[in-house]
C-alpha cells in the first residue's frame, strides 16, 4: 500500500517536483535567513567571545553593551582584585580610533588594549607573526579581515607603519579575531600604547578581566565583587547575552530578519500546501477506488503523511545542504566571515518544515476522509 | 535501469545533500577552547586581603639632588659608570659655574691683605728709627734749659751785688722760662712718639681686618654652594646633569638622584574606599609586574598619616589624579635579585578580621 503511495507521489512528476521545490526554497530561505540573523547578532558581542583566558568581565554598573563603556578609574582595578574568590584581574581596553595610513587613507579601527605584563585578551591565532611581537614598542596586530580593508589586494607584510592620533605604530602580526558587528579592523596593543594614543584621557580602563578562584562559582564571585566594589561583573555569557539583547532591542536587525523568514514561511507554506491539495484533488479517484476496495482510513491517512513527509523530507535535504553550500562558499568573504549554518536554524526549520507539512496534509486528509467512494462511478 | 536511476536521483541527491549540511553543522562553527593567561596574573596572595599598587623606593626615600645656586653647569664630577656605585656623604657630584666668584675672591683676599698690613703698621708703632732723634731733641733742649738756668742763677748773684742791671737780669729769666718749655715740649713729643699707635685707630684697622676676612668667608661659601655634594651616604641612582646645561633652583626635575639601596622599602597604594578594611598586622607580599612567581614577602614600616591624591606613576608631570589613596610603607624582607628602585609591584595585603 504504501508502495501504491509513492508511486502515486512520482507518478506526476511535475506535481511531484513543485511539491519538493516549494519546501526547498522555503527551508532555504528560512535556515540561511535565520543563521544569518544569528551571525550577525553574534558578531556584536565577537570581542567578547574572543578574550578565551578569562571568564568574568567588570565594568561600570550602567553598561549596556560592549561598545558602551565608561573607563573607569584605574584603583578598581586594585579593588577588584581585593575581592574574595578573584583569582587574578587585569585591566582591558576598549575603544574606536582612527588611523592613518601612510598614502594619507584613514581607517576607523576598534582598539583593544591588553594588560602589558600577561596579555590576557590578545588573539591566540596567528596569522602572521607571532604573539610575543606584541611586546615590542609601538607593536599592533590587525584582525586578517581588518588587514584586507586596511590595504586592499596586498600581500600580508608585517612591519607596516601608520599612525594613531598622530603616534606612529608598526604593524607587529596578523591574527584572527571573530568579525565584529561594524566589520572594522581589530587592532590590539597594550595598554601603555594606549596612554600613548590618548594622552589626555584621566582613565583608559573601562573593563577588568577576572577569573574566579578554581572551584568558586562564578556568578557567586560576580555578587561579591559587585558588593564590594559596586560596579557590575558579568560572566563571558552573561555579557555575550546582555549585549545581544540590547542590540536586538535597540536595532531593526530582528524585525528585518523576522519579516523574511516568516514570508519563507508562508509562501513556502502556500505553495506546497496547494501543491498537495492539487495533487490529491487530482488522485481523488484512486483514493475513491481504494476507500470502494475497502481500505480503512487509518490506512488512508497513513498513506498521505508517508506522501507528505517524503516530499518534506526530501525538500529539507535539499534546503539544508544548499544552505550549508551557501555557507561553505560565503564564508570566505570578508562580510560573511564567521556565518553559517546554525544548530538552533536547522532544528527550527525543521520544526517550521514539519508545522507547512502537517497544515497541508491536513487539508487533504479533510478531502479525502470525507471522501464517498461512489464518487469514483460518477462521471 | 535508466527509470530506476531516474527515479532515486532526487532522493540520493536530497541524502547527499543532507548529511553535507549535517558535517557542516558539526564543523563549520569553530568553538573555540578556553586559554590560559600566557604569563600568570599577579593574584592575591591572601583569601581575604586588599591589593594595592607598589612602588620600590630606597630605604629614607629617594633624595632629588637639586641645585641651590642657578647657573651654567661646569663639569660633573660622577660619571654614568658611578651609577648604582656607593658614595659617601660629601663626595663632590657636579659643579655649577663659579668663575666670577673665584674671581671676586682674588679681590677680596687682596682687601684682607691690605686691612692686615695696616693693622700691622699701626701695631708695630713707633717707628725705631723715630725714637734716639726724639731723645736727641730732649737732650738737646735740655742742655739748653740747663745753661740757661745757670746764666740766670749767675745773673741773680750780680744783680744782688748790683753789677747787673735790672733789665738784663729780666731778659735772662725769660730767655730761661722759654728754654724750660721747649725742654717740656720735647720731652712730651718724645713720650708721644713712644706711646705707638692710638687705640681707637687700632680697633678701626682690626674691624676692616674682620670685614675682609668675612667678605672671603662669605664668597668661600659662595663657591661651595656651586659645589653640589652628597648629603648622605648612598647610590646614584640616576644622573640627569651634563655640562653645559643650565640649572636653577626652580628646576622640577632631579639632576642626581640619590638612594641607600641597602634596604628597599615599597610605597604602597590603598584606595579610600578600602582604608577601612586596612590593618597594619596583616601579612604582606609583592610581585614585581610580570614576574607573577616571584613573591616579595614585606614588613610593616609605617603609614604615611596623610591620605593624599593618588598619582598613576606615569613619570609625566601631569600626573592623573582620580581619587585619593592612603600611603603604606613596606620594607623588602628578603634580599631578592631583580628588583629595582622605581619597580612598580602588585601588593596583597591580608586582612584578618580580629
Amino acid at each position: 500500500m504504501n508502495w501504491l503511495a509513492l508511486r502515486m507521489l512520482t507518478g506526476d512528476r511535475s506535481k511531484y517536483l513543485s511539491l519538493i521545490l516549494s519546501i526547498t526554497f522555503a527551508t532555504l530561505l528560512m535556515s540561511q535567513q535565520v543563521s544569518i540573523f544569528m551571525g550577525i547578532v553574534t558578531r556584536s558581542a565577537s570581542q567578547i567571545l574572543d578574550v578565551r583566558d578569562a571568564e568574568l568581565w567588570v565594568m561600570d554598573n550602567k553598561v549596556r553593551y560592549i561598545d558602551e563603556a565608561p573607563y573607569l578609574p584605574s584603583n578598581s582595578l586594585q579593588r577588584v582584585r581585593g575581592v574574595p574568590g578573584v583569582e587574578w584581574a587585569v585591566r582591558y581596553h576598549k575603544s574606536n580610533m582612527t588611523a592613518r595610513l601612510p598614502d594619507g587613507n584613514f581607517r576607523n579601527v576598534i582598539v583593544l588594549g591588553v594588560d602589558d605584563a600577561t596579555l590576557v585578551g590578545s588573539p591566540r591565532r596567528m596569522v602572521v607573526g607571532e604573539l610575543n611581537s606584541l611586546r615590542l614598542p609601538n607593536a599592533v596586530f590587525i584582525d586578517k579581515a581588518g588587514y584586507e580593508y586596511m590595504w586592499p589586494g596586498e600581500p600580508f607584510q608585517i612591519g607596516r607603519e601608520f599612525h594613531l592620533n598622530d603616534r606612529r605604530v608598526f604593524l607587529a602580526g596578523i591574527c584572527k579575531a571573530s568579525a565584529p558587528f561594524t566589520t572594522l579592523p581589530v587592532m590590539y596593543t597594550r595598554f601603555s600604547e594606549v596612554e600613548r594614543f590618548l594622552p589626555s584621557n584621566r582613565n583608559l580602563m573601562n573593563y577588568i578581566l577576572a577569573k574566579p578562584l578554581v572551584g568558586s562559582d562564578a556568578l557567586e564571585v560576580c555578587r561579591a565583587i559587585e558588593e564590594q566594589s559596586g560596579l557590575m561583573a558579568l560572566t563571558r555569557d552573561g555579557f555575550f547575552w546582555r549585549t545581544i539583547s540590547y542590540f536586538m532591542r535597540s536595532t531593526g536587525i530582528p524585525i528585518n530578519f523576522g519579516i523574511t523568514i516568516a514570508l519563507g514561511f508562508i509562501v513556502g507554506a502556500a505553495v506546497a500546501g496547494q501543491t498537495f491539495y492539487l495533487f490529491t484533488l487530482e488522485n481523488l479517484k484512486q483514493f475513491g477506488a481504494l476507500k470502494a476496495m475497502g481500505v480503512t482510513n487509518i490506512r488512508l491517512i497513513g498513506m498521505i503523511l508517508l506522501q507528505a513527509s517524503v516530499v518534506s523530507g526530501m525538500g529539507y535535504g535539499l534546503g539544508m545542504g544548499m544552505t550549508a553550500l551557501f555557507f561553505t562558499f560565503t564564508n570566505r568573504i570578508a562580510p560573511m566571515a564567521g556565518i553559517h549554518l546554525t544548530t538552533i536554524a536547522a532544528t527550527g526549520v525543521g520544526l517550521a518544515v514539519l508545522m507547512i507539512i502537517l497544515l497541508t496534509s491536513l487539508f487533504s486528509l479533510r478531502k479525502v476522509l470525507f471522501l464517498e467512494p461512489a464518487v469514483v462511478f460518477r462521471g | 535501469m535508466t527509470k530506476t536511476v531516474r527515479t532515486l536521483f532526487l532522493p540520493t541527491l536530497a541524502m547527499g545533500l543532507f548529511v553535507f549540511s549535517i558535517y557542516h553543522l558539526l564543523f563549520a562553527a569553530e568553538k573555540l577552547p578556553k586559554e590560559d593567561p600566557l604569563l600568570e596574573p599577579p593574584r592575591q596572595s591572601f583569601a581575604l586581603g586588599i591589593s594595592g599598587t607598589g612602588l620600590v623606593e630606597a630605604r629614607a626615600e629617594n633624595i632629588s639632588l637639586g641645585t641651590a645656586v642657578a647657573g651654567v653647569v661646569l663639569e660633573v664630577c660622577v660619571t654614568s659608570d658611578q651609577l648604582g656605585q656607593r658614595v659617601t656623604a660629601g663626595t663632590p657630584l657636579f659643579r655649577v659655574d663659579d668663575r666670577h666668584l673665584k674671581a671676586q675672591l682674588r679681590t677680596h683676599h687682596a682687601n684682607l691683605s691690605l686691612a692686615e698690613a695696616q693693622l700691622e703698621r699701626l701695631e708695630a708703632m713707633p717707628r725705631p728709627e723715630d725714637v734716639p732723634p726724639s731723645e736727641a731733641k730732649v737732650k738737646v733742649a735740655e742742655a739748653n734749659r740747663t745753661r740757661l738756668k745757670d746764666q740766670l742763677e749767675r745773673g741773680e748773684q750780680l744783680l744782688g751785688k748790683k753789677m747787673m742791671v735790672e733789665e738784663e737780669f729780666t731778659s735772662r729769666r725769660f730767655t730761661f722760662l722759654a728754654a724750660d718749655q721747649q725742654w717740656q715740649q720735647a720731652q712730651a713729643e718724645d713720650a708721644l712718639l713712644k706711646a705707638g699707635s692710638w687705640k681707637p685707630d687700632k680697633t678701626v684697622a682690626r674691624a676692616s681686618v674682620d670685614a675682609a676676612k668675612a667678605n672671603v668667608a662669605n664668597l668661600e661659601t659662595e663657591i661651595d654652594r656651586c659645589l653640589v655634594r652628597a648629603p648622605v651616604d648612598g647610590q646614584i641612582l640616576k644622573i640627569d646633569v651634563r655640562p653645559g646645561e643650565y640649572v636653577n633652583a626652580a628646576a622640577a626635575k632631579a639632576l642626581i638622584l640619590l638612594g641607600d639601596l641597602e634596604r628597599l622599602r615599597v610605597r604602597v597604594d590603598i584606595d579610600e574606599q578600602d582604608i577601612a578594611r586596612f590593618k597594619p598586622t596583616g601579612r604582606v607580599t609583592a610581585t614585581p609586574r610580570g614576574a607573577t612567581g616571584q613573591l616579595l614577602n614585606l614588613k610593616f614600616v609605617r603609614v604615611e598619616p596623610y591620605v593624599i591624591p593618588k598619582k598613576a606613576f606615569t613619570g609625566d608631570n601631569t600626573e592623573r589624579i582620580d581619587t585619593r589613596v592612603l600611603q603604606v610603607l613596606y620594607e623588602i624582607d628578603d634580599d631578592q635579585p631583580g628588583v629595582y628602585v622605581g619597580q612598580q609591584v602588585d601588593v596583597s595585603i591580608e586582612q584578618n578580621n580580629d
